[in-house]
């Protein structure tokens, strides 16, 4: 999920502040072994990321998603282990991905961006450059729906052809278009400008 | 606007033994250049040549007197280029963040992007676009962006490559209508005809050379005789 404009309060923090507070309060929560403790931090959780103003159509499907996922994870832990164990386990993974949701959703992509980079900056004492690493972050998340459509695309044709259930009628044209692909971002990152070594006020 | 001239001097270009451009000498300085021609004619090595995406095999290509083969990185500044599929030329998740890819590497402050990509999208009047994720776009937001991350660059020669191959007809007008708007030199590879009829300049490309180099009505009778041959 990438943020849009949103406008609340929790928009107008500095990302640094909010990620290291999300850090902090994800570790606090695996201290807190109260279940009504954690029952209280995850409805708090929940009134934070209702307070910043998030489109609930974005929320929705990962809401969804979440949902069923800590459902199964309770009722295996419950099996497992004890009900309890299971809900204090449940409340602390739902509580951190509403706290995520909060922070993920008021924050602008670009910024998050600078962040790593400027978080991942010692890298650069082993070689590393942190800026083709958050181009190449930005790339894949830019680039997976498109390499969706591509596959929904051969998929349909190969459907088409009566080949749809043939994993190599599927994988080797999708293989090819990924590379074609490839090849044209990296003229357009050419023709925009992109150097890999990053300017003065990026290192 | 001041208008560099380009200048190709006896440009040949060979992909392994393959000529696909051979001995091209011409200086481009009209506002308005098309370039028309068969499928496979060396149109896009033509138009890649004008900002070093290609360099040459033999000869030399000059932008204002830079040389692309020692000075890409200015001329790329110089020389904007809109591909034909632009999904494949925005590199970043959210179409602001595209538009100001592009002046990062110029490594302007960040005011400053942000006042240019708030300009852009205003004269192209796609401001609404400015938040949406780039995938979510229809074929014509995605060209527009794309013109629109050149067009932030300031460049004062933009090159299409097949802008229009992938429009619908209103999203065709719709670029048509930009392209006609612009201050820039447009220099357009297209197949499609009508878009240069206001042109002052169109060569038509035939194997590897130019075949014709004129007038617009002219240029496009000899790519229709040549076609019907």
């Amino acid at each position: 999920m990438i943020a849009a404009n949103n406008s609340s309060y929790l928009a107008r923090i500095k990302p640094g502040w909010k990620f290291g507070a999300l850090l902090v309060l994800s570790i606090a929560l695996y201290l807190i072994t109260s279940w009504i403790v954690l029952l209280a931090l995850f409805i708090a959780s929940a009134g934070l990321l209702l307070s910043a103003r998030v489109d609930p159509k974005q929320l929705r499907l990962p809401l969804i998603s979440i949902t069923v996922i800590l459902g199964i994870v309770f009722v295996l832990l419950g099996i497992q282990t004890d009900w309890l164990n299971a809900l204090r386990s449940v409340l602390r993974l739902l509580t951190m991905c509403l706290l995520a949701y909060s922070v993920s959703l008021t924050t602008k992509f670009e910024a998050m961006l600078e962040l790593f980079q400027q978080v991942a900056s010692p890298i650069r004492f082993v070689g590393g450059n942190p800026a083709q690493i958050a181009l190449a972050f930005s790339m894949t998340i830019r680039f997976i729906p498109e390499l969706k459509k591509v596959y929904v695309e051969v998929r349909e044709a190969q459907h088409a052809r009566g080949l749809a259930n043939n994993p190599l009628a599927v994988t080797v044209p999708l293989v090819i278009r990924s590379l074609k692909i490839a090849e044209e971002t990296a003229e357009a990152l050419d023709a925009r400008g992109y150097d890999s070594d990053p300017a003065p006020h990026q290192r | 606007m001041d208008l560099p001239s380009i200048r190709l001097e006896n440009v040949s270009v060979r992909y392994d033994d393959r000529a696909v451009l051979r001995d091209v000498s011409i200086s481009l300085d009209e506002q308005r250049i098309g370039v028309i021609g068969a499928n496979g004619a060396g149109k896009s090595t033509l138009s890649r040549l004008l900002n070093g995406l290609v360099l040459p095999t033999d000869g030399a290509v000059h932008v204002g007197g830079l040389n692309t083969r020692q000075h890409s990185k200015q001329i790329r500044r110089e020389v904007g280029f809109v591909f034909q599929n632009p999904a494949n030329q925005i590199i970043m998740p959210i179409v602001s963040d595209d538009i100001a890819f592009g002046l990062k590497n110029l490594s302007l402050p960040k005011s400053e992007r942000q006042q240019r990509v708030a300009e852009t999208l205003d004269e192209l009047n796609i401001s609404h676009l400015a938040d949406r994720e780039s995938h979510t776009l229809s074929g014509g937001e995605q060209q527009m962006v794309a013109l629109a991350s050149v067009l932030a660059m300031q460049p004062r020669t933009i090159v299409f490559d097949e802008p229009t191959t992938m429009l619908d007809l209103r999203n065709r007008l719709a670029l048509q209508h930009e392209i006609a708007k612009l201050s820039q030199r447009a220099i357009v590879v297209t197949h499609d005809l009508e878009i240069l009829e206001d042109f002052e300049r169109v060569l038509v490309i035939t194997d590897g050379t130019i075949a014709f180099d004129g007038d617009p009505a002219e240029a496009i009778a000899h790519y229709r005789q040549w076609s019907h041959a």
